[in-house]
């Protein structure tokens, strides 16, 4: 990752070119791609990204000569501004955040001041955090690499759930860099934090990586071991300086501030050069107008990934889920069959291979023998393989900033390159196809966490007092804290004594503790037709009551699966292939009840009427699936019905809400207020996402058209994480901007009267459902 | 909302999705009601034991009692320390405190470095922590230690009084261990002294030098008990070694934690008296192993080599480790002679090796011989056999050789 241009034109034997493109070159086949008039109607947008040149600065003068005497001989006689700026930064005991491109050399930005603090002192420690384990093992190596070059004595660890017992003491009091996740500081290293005294004592620098992945209830709960830590350096009198780097997201600064909690220098101006690059967005056309539905974007990502790679261009495709990972590659090594092509043309790659495979298949990529890679967005992150040529997205990422990232993954190295966002039905992937300005332009998307958050915060407060006692004046985040110091001592889980706050539990708290969410404790649904057992698909438990009941119909790459046992605990749907000419419609009843409102108000003016009012705050979300019902394809008769016997789900957490005004429905009748909310909360449950850098999981839908609260027609969006994460008052505050794109996309969908790309399809709706969308939002 | 009210539902919220679905908060924690159900029965169990306990103790004048109890005792001090002595002939000890320590058999022990040359200079300690564990978190209340003074046992508890006074607590027991030049414990290795070490960090930010002079009594126990009695816990060998179950009386490890903080609360003795007697039995319970162990030692090396064959192979084992290959002989030869099969084929190969070293060459091909031809033992086992066996046989060709030309 550090190795950047100048080392790779310079004086790196291993990044000798990817062998020239056979048949047709990249030029070629784009030229062929515009002229194709079936291509060319998918395409919304083809933009042409011209080159960039390098912006460099001089190495700082107070540089350690053995570290400038290795980057000359590396050939690199100069840094990037943004390079020398961060270095400046760092020297000066300032924290701060570089937000700049994949591929722009962000890792000397942090390896070069930690290197420099330990040239000059040996005592002196840094403590690497990286999001994913993956990560941290690439950065071990080019860290020592560098170290070595240098003749810097430098022990760089890594400390995670595979380090060896017996390796661990020497970690603890040896390494000058210790590399780890927050995940093991959380339970392996703050807990035990009299182990690593020498590292806690002269602990200079911590370095956050990829700090946009620190947000939601994961950057929610890193925030708050960020703060476990500042605690124990203070107990042991060291002050480190943060040193965080992000993708490109709105607000960097306030996320890294929220991290930090101090005051960060912004470094945003990326001096590093760009190859000319195209980026084409592609939308598969509709083939079943009456549903709505659209080609598949998988089968469309294949034919372009092939065509790439029968003429030799090295491309990476991306894809939303493990799942398709596989899809894809079995579609694409079906296209390249043995032996006219070499067995591992295309590999692929996600969580859940091996390391040592993995480590193969980057390593393929960098030399150029793997020619294409599959991939979940496990690659998307710092991982070096090298400069592509080509990316193809199948389906839009969720956010700008993983989008970027993984577009960013082709041309980095001054020949042209092409990356293709190809989108799938859904209202995101549909609003961001037709509207490419919003991934090439400025990001919209707030990197969101809420430290204080109650449920969160709880937790580490316990984990903290488990780690040194709290002064009963003592801050923890919230302004509450000694209510809530006072609180844990009358559940008996605090002791007070002698004006402190004593952990007296036997629990260990940080154990029973996870940092990330629960979103990825789905419901697996498992093939089982003709005596197979093979995972087609997941879907998000508080979904699975209504999409894989028992007899559900439930689709896959069009087509039909009946549920025939749903094993609720364990979170496996066994399905079947059928062929029927009914699916099924299940009820979820939805209570939400306002516990708290924190603010409310009335929404712009429209047309002279007042419609919308929105307001946020903290509710209890109950909900329970009762029935199904059986509809016919095409005229949706209903066939018969079955009860639903699952658990009720109770969620404590923040919502938005947007109530209808008297006026914004005059002299509707009930049944047409009923279908536009219905369409309305679909529509903004849609789109929501595209503000919150968030999964439309991440967001539950309600509506009331009687609400007890508004006591009028309301629409709740609501967080999904326990206590929220900050969902809610970010749309309380972006309405307006919401109400506008929800206006602008529906005007833009192509469907006559309703379709699962905007207010949901009207057959299942109500056939005014578009309609009277329409004209509420008029 | 006011705090305490969020907060509640907050415990509540984890509690019921806990309940309703069973996964998605991996992360509730420990809150109050785990530990809330045990503090409602615990007071009322402890009192009904205990309050028999302490009339018994009360009313015990000094001569009567199993030792000599004295108790300095200061409402605000710190912590507290109560003190007993015991006569070493009437807690069973043969060696231990009687006769004067001996380097091999501490080597034996576990012991490294340099070995204390009076029993006065071990300390034999047993530690009761506010969890099991470890980590920052974990506090020890209760520190246990006997020593040998003045001819008798000398069985001294320190008590935290309150969490806030850990600093001159683990002051302290930092100095009273300090003087010391050994230090044995049971389990201690893995458990006390890690746990000891953090809170020194913690209170005084200082170092515990106890790592090389420390005897962990664990593992010798388990290789000379374990094959007989399955578990070689501290509890079992009370009742399978020194022939004494501990009675109902007890009070469970797993509850002790819950105790002191309940303790901490009420500041009721009787729910702590059980803790301090539990305490005190583990450290006496400690010495009388210690010196089981030291005796099968010394017995075996003076010849009277255990008739139990798996007690044996171990002791051989300890004995040739150390080089001592007399005793490590009779033990080998004890194991082979007393063992079932199984023994024989793990004892089969050392023996042979010191029959060799004897020059008992014959002796140790015949042996081989038989055996071998009895077709035991895994495969991998009957080739080092042959092997050695072949070896043997060369050994024996060249002396045989060597006499002729001579
Ligand atoms: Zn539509």
């Amino acid at each position: 990752m550090t190795t950047e241009r100048l080392f790779d034109i310079v004086n790196d034997p291993m990044r000798t070119d990817v062998r020239s493109p056979g048949r047709l070159g990249l030029e070629q086949i784009l030229d062929a791609y515009q002229r194709d008039p079936d291509f060319a109607s998918m395409v919304t947008r083809w933009e042409r990204v011209p080159a960039v040149a390098p912006r460099l600065a001089p190495f700082p003068v107070w540089l350690d000569e053995r570290i400038v005497r290795t980057l000359r001989g590396r050939g690199i006689h100069a840094l990037y501004s943004h390079q020398a700026q961060a270095l400046e930064a760092a020297h000066a005991r300032k924290h701060t955040v570089v937000v700049t491109p994949t591929a722009s050399g962000k890792t000397l930005c942090y390896d070069l001041p930690v290197l420099h603090e330990i040239a000059k002192d040996p005592s002196a420690r840094a403590l690497f955090i990286f999001p994913t384990k993956a990560l941290a093992q690439d950065q071990l190596a080019e860290l020592e690499r560098l170290s070595t070059e240098m003749e810097i004595e430098l022990k760089t660890y890594t400390y995670d759930g595979d380090t060896p017992p017996q390796a661990r003491a020497a970690i603890r009091s040896a390494g000058h860099v210790v590399i780890t996740n927050p995940d093991m500081l959380h339970t392996g290293i703050l807990p035990h934090h009299t182990k690593w005294v020498k590292l806690f004592e002269s602990l200079r620098y911590v370095v956050l990586d990829e700090l946009h992945m620190y947000r939601g209830v994961f950057g929610s709960n890193v925030a708050n071991v960020l703060r476990r830590l500042r605690r124990i350096c203070a107990f042991y009198g060291s002050h480190p300086t943060f040193i965080c780097t992000s993708a490109t997201i709105a607000n960097p600064v306030e996320l890294a501030r929220r991290h930090v909690e101090e005051d960060v220098v912004l470094i945003d101006e990326s001096g590093a050069p760009r190859g000319e690059k195209v980026l084409v967005f592609v939308r598969p056309p509709v083939v079943n107008a009456s549903l709505g539905i659209r080609r598949s974007a998988l089968l469309t990502g294949r034919d372009i990934a092939a065509t790439l790679l029968a003429s030799g261009v090295q491309t990476i495709c991306f894809t939303r889920t493990r799942v398709q990972t596989e899809l894809l590659l079995t579609y694409l090594r079906s296209r390249f069959p043995q032996p006219q092509w070499p067995s591992d043309l295309v590999r692929g790659y996600r969580g859940g291979y091996l390391p040592s495979e993995r480590r193969a298949i980057e390593r393929g990529l960098r030399d150029g023998s793997v020619r294409g890679v599959v991939s979940t967005n496990a690659l998307e992150l710092g991982i070096d393989i090298g400069a592509l040529q080509a990316a193809v997205l199948v389906g839009y990422p969720g956010t700008v900033a993983s989008t970027l990232q993984q577009m960013g993954r082709a041309g980095r190295r001054g020949e042209l390159a092409v990356a293709f966002l190809v989108a799938t039905s859904s209202p995101t992937d549909q609003y961001v196809i037709e509207h490419p300005d919003f991934v090439l332009g400025r990001p919209p998307e707030q990197g969101l966490v809420n430290p204080d958050n109650l449920h969160v915060l709880v937790g580490h407060l316990k984990c903290a007092a488990f780690e040194l006692p709290f002064d009963r004046a003592e801050r923890f985040g919230t302004e509450d804290t000694p209510g809530v110091l006072s609180y844990l001592d009358e559940q008996g889980i605090l002791h007070e004594a002698g004006g402190r706050y004593h952990w007296s539990d036997q629990a260990f708290p940080a154990e029973a503790m996870s940092l990330r969410t629960a979103s990825n404790d789905n419901v697996v649904i498992i093939d089982t037709t003709a005596g197979r057992t093979r995972v087609i698909g997941e879907v998000d438990r508080f979904a699975a009551p209504v999409l894989v009941h028992e007899q559900a119909i439930y689709l896959h790459e069009s087509r039909q699966f009946q549920v025939e046992r749903l094993d609720w605990p364990s979170g496996k749907a066994y399905v079947s292939e059928v062929k029927v000419d009914h699916y099924t419609d299940a009820g979820l009843s939805v209570r939400i009840r306002v516990l708290d409102s924190f603010a409310s108000e009335g929404v712009a003016k429209r047309s002279g009427r007042e419609r919308f009012g929105r307001a946020h705050g903290e509710v209890l979300v109950t909900a329970l699936a009762t029935v199904y019902k059986k509809l016919t394809m095409y005229t949706h008769e209903n066939v018969g019905w079955g009860k639903i016997t699952l658990p009720e789900q109770e969620l404590q957490t923040t919502s938005y809400w947007l109530s209808l005004a008297a006026d914004a429905t005059p002299g509707w009748p009930r049944e047409r207020v009923e279908v536009a909310l219905a369409g309305l909360g679909d529509l903004l449950h849609g789109l929501a996402p595209l503000f919150l850098m968030c999964d439309p999981h991440d967001l539950g839908l309600a509506v009331e058209v009687r609400s007890p609260h508004t006591e009028r027609p309301t629409v709740y969006l609501f967080d999904m994480t326990p206590g929220g994460v900050g969902f809610s008052e970010r749309l309380f505050r972006a309405t307006d901007a919401l109400l506008e794109r929800a206006r602008e996309h529906l005007a833009a969908c192509d469907c006559e009267s309703g379709c699962p790309s905007c207010v949901g399809p009207a057959y299942a709706i109500g056939h005014d459902v578009k309609a009277s969308v329409a004209e509420l939002l008029a | 909302m006011e705090l305490r009210e969020r907060l509640a539902r907050v415990a509540a919220a984890r509690a019921v999705l806990r309940e309703v679905e069973g996964r998605t908060w991996k992360g509730s924690g420990s809150n109050g009601t785990g530990s809330a159900d045990g503090e409602e029965d615990l007071p009322l169990r402890g009192m009904h034991v205990k309050r028999h306990q302490i009339d018994d103790e009360t009313h015990a004048s000094p001569s009567e009692g199993p030792g000599r109890r004295r108790e300095r005792d200061a409402r605000s001090a710190p912590f507290t320390t109560s003190e007993e002595r015991h006569d070493l002939r009437e807690l069973g000890l043969e060696i231990v405190g009687l006769t004067p320590p001996d380097p091999l058999t501490l080597a034996h022990l576990g012991l490294r470095g340099e070995p204390p040359r009076r029993w006065e200079d071990v300390v034999f300690l047993d530690t009761e922590t506010t969890g099991l564990s470890g980590g920052t978190g974990t506090y020890v209340f209760l520190l246990g230690t006997a020593r040998i003074e003045g001819g008798e046992l000398v069985l001294r508890q320190h008590l935290l009084q309150d969490l806030g006074a850990e600093r001159e607590f683990v002051g302290a027991i930092h100095k009273e261990l300090e003087a010391f030049r050994a230090c044995a414990s049971y389990n201690g290795k893995a458990f006390d002294l890690p746990i000891l070490r953090t809170r020194v960090v913690l209170a005084l930010r200082g170092e515990l030098n106890v790592d090389e002079t420390h005897l962990d009594l664990l593992h010798p126990a388990r290789r000379l008990w374990r094959d007989r009695f399955g578990s070689t816990t501290l509890r079992q060998l009370e009742a399978s070694i020194l022939d004494e179950p501990r009675g109902n009386d007890d009070v469970a490890g797993a509850l002790i934690p819950d105790r002191y903080f309940h303790w901490l609360r009420l500041r009721d003795q009787r729910i702590i008296e059980p803790v301090l007697r539990h305490n005190a039995r583990d450290v006496i319970s400690l010495v009388r192993i210690a010196d089981r162990v030291a005796r099968a030692v010394m017995d075996a090396r003076s010849g009277r080599v255990p008739d139990h064959a798996r007690a044996a192979l171990a002791l051989a084992r300890i004995f040739e480790r150390h080089g001592e290959a007399e005793p490590a002989y009779r033990c080998y030869e004890s194991a082979y002679v007393e063992g079932d099969s199984t023994i024989r084929v793990r004892a089969a190969l050392p023996y042979t090796r010191a029959l060799e070293r004897r020059g008992e060459i014959d002796r140790a091909i015949a042996m081989l011989e038989t055996l071998l031809g009895l077709d035991i033992g895994t495969p991998s086992w009957r080739e080092q056999g042959e092997s050695r066996l072949r070896r043997l046989m060369r050994v024996r060709w060249r002396k045989q050789a060597l006499a002729t030309a001579s």
